[in-house]
């Protein structure tokens, strides 16, 4: 398990940073198809409490201001927006949705510009 | 005071009565002799939206896009002068092409054969040993292609003298400039090639009589017990365009945190950008191929390029306004890019399925409701432009 990796109170999130930490929107989209159900809802069910207060804390700074961990944190919550949609929208169907994102490929980001 | 929320009303057929009512014949969507006729008389000859300004930030930067309608590869240039020109990306002097790169800023452009090299405004500067030839640099300019800009979005034009863009567009250039594309800096996309023919995806997109069977899980807010197939509450006519205005449910169940977050983000970054939150959830449909979908939280476009009769590419763009200036910002738009991309992935499977059984031949006709007059419209827009141009070369 990697240690130290976030900001302090985010701790309970350290077991997720090395497999959930996309740095472009393509492989955040990616990772929500490549775990399986379990690992989807593990780091669903760590991400659901802290995402609020998570996003609070590092809206305190322009975004090229945060910190390498602040950073990290801000990619496992955006990989949680598409893990979100399997678990709280897709829900039972999200196996058989799966497949039909394939053809959908993400080309362009804002971080892009 | 509580201000109660008008009833659902479907549009009535009688105020539809003018497009008709009758079958419509199957073999345009899968036709060959057909597409080569929409593609001679529409697609050569029509402005087609093939990018924004915000792609284009400084002079010297360009786009490459590939027209498979046009058999062209297409170089979008802002140049020096801070002009937006579009150039066939082929070297004057032996047809090489000109540019592989997608995108880039670079002050000319030099063609790796021999290498002609070409400034920003097409102008042939200069040619290794050029006093050999037998022709004068400014007969070797890069040849032009029509683009004009509305909205911030880019359009290209075959045709040798188009008519201008903005006559074009009639009275929805205006509509347009006052929505969020006019000012966006950035965007999310993403594309999809499906094995379908344009109008029968473009179609997809331009009805929601499959919403509850297609998206049950993704539809959310567009259906309710008293719409329950989500029809729009308002369709307009502007010559070969279209809009409508989709209906939302007041009573919608709540969406998951992760989506509350979403939103609350994304109308604190529409209100700083003086978007408006309350403005209707307008859909406008630009001859042939395009539509933007004006909500202030998830405003997106889809354009739907041929490529042969039974084969299309989708692109889809969420643009926004401001680059994301903090996390919140990025989760938003990640997140309302996520989401549209689910119901988007769910269309295309349906579509292609119905390409394979139009394929066959097996069907004379297809059948439109009232509800699913905007395809209707389509189709008899592209019957009579093609009769057009039919009579025009006869």
């Amino acid at each position: 398990m990697m240690s130290g990796h976030l900001p302090a109170g985010f701790e309970s999130l350290e077991p997720y940073v090395a497999q959930w930490s996309g740095r472009t929107a393509a492989e955040r989209a990616g990772l929500r198809a490549m775990f399986g159900p379990d690992e989807r809802a593990a780091f669903h069910a760590a991400c659901t409490p802290l995402v609020k207060d998570g996003l609070a804390l590092l809206d305190a700074r322009p975004l090229p201001d945060l910190s390498p961990a602040e950073r990290r944190l801000l990619d496992l919550f955006l990989a949680y927006a598409h893990v979100s949609l399997a678990i709280d929208v897709q829900a039972g169907d999200e196996d058989r949705h799966s497949p039909l994102r394939e053809s959908m490929r993400i080309t362009r980001e804002p971080a892009d510009f | 005071m509580t201000v109660q929320a008008a009833a659902f009303r479907p549009v009535p057929q009688s105020e539809l009565d003018w497009l008709g009512t009758e079958p419509i014949p199957a073999k345009p969507y899968y036709d060959p002799a057909f597409y080569e006729r929409e593609r001679q008389a529409i697609f050569m000859k029509t402005w087609i939206e093939i990018g924004h300004v915000c792609e284009l930030p400084a002079p010297g930067s360009f786009v490459r896009r590939e027209i498979e309608f046009a058999n062209a590869s297409i170089l979008i240039v802002r140049g020096r002068d801070g002009e937006i020109r579009a150039f066939h990306n082929v070297c004057t002097h032996r047809g090489t092409r000109l540019v592989e790169a997608e995108s880039g800023r670079q002050p000319t452009f030099s063609c790796p054969y021999h290498m002609w090299t070409f400034g920003t405004d097409g102008a042939l500067l200069s040619a290794p040993d050029f006093e050999q030839f037998h022709v004068g640099k400014k007969d070797c300019a890069l040849p032009r292609v029509a683009v004009d800009v509305c909205a911030g979005l880019i359009f290209v034009n075959f045709a040798e003298n188009p008519q201008p863009l903005r006559e074009w567009l009639g009275d929805l250039a205006d509509r347009l400039e006052a929505l969020p594309v006019a000012r966006a800096t950035t965007f999310h996309e993403y594309v999809y090639e499906i094995d379908a023919n344009w109008k029968l995806t473009y179609d997809n997109f331009q009805e929601n009589y499959h919403l509850r069977f297609i998206h049950p899980r993704s539809g959310g807010a567009a259906a309710g017990p008293e719409n329950p197939f989500g029809y729009p509450i308002r369709y307009a006519f502007h010559g070969p365009h279209r809009t409508q205005t989709i209906w939302s449910n007041p009573a919608a169940t709540p969406p998951p945190p992760s989506a509350m977050l979403a939103y609350a983000a994304a109308g604190r970054s529409a209100a700083v950008n003086g978007l408006a939150l309350d403005a209707p959830k307008d859909y406008i449909a630009l001859f042939p191929n395009f539509f933007l979908f004006g909500s202030p939280y998830q405003h997106f476009s889809h354009v739907v390029m041929p490529i042969s009769a039974t084969r299309s590419r989708g692109v889809i763009r969420l643009y926004w306004v401001g680059g994301d200036t903090c996390a919140s910002d990025s989760f938003a738009r990640e997140f309302l890019m996520a989401t549209a991309r689910d119901i988007h992935a769910e269309d295309r499977a349906v579509i292609e399925a119905g390409q394979r059984g139009l394929n066959s031949g097996a069907l004379k006709h297809i059948h439109f409701q009232t509800q699913e007059v905007l395809c209707r419209h389509l189709y008899q827009q592209v019957v009579a432009a093609v009769q057009d141009h039919v009579t025009e070369n006869a």
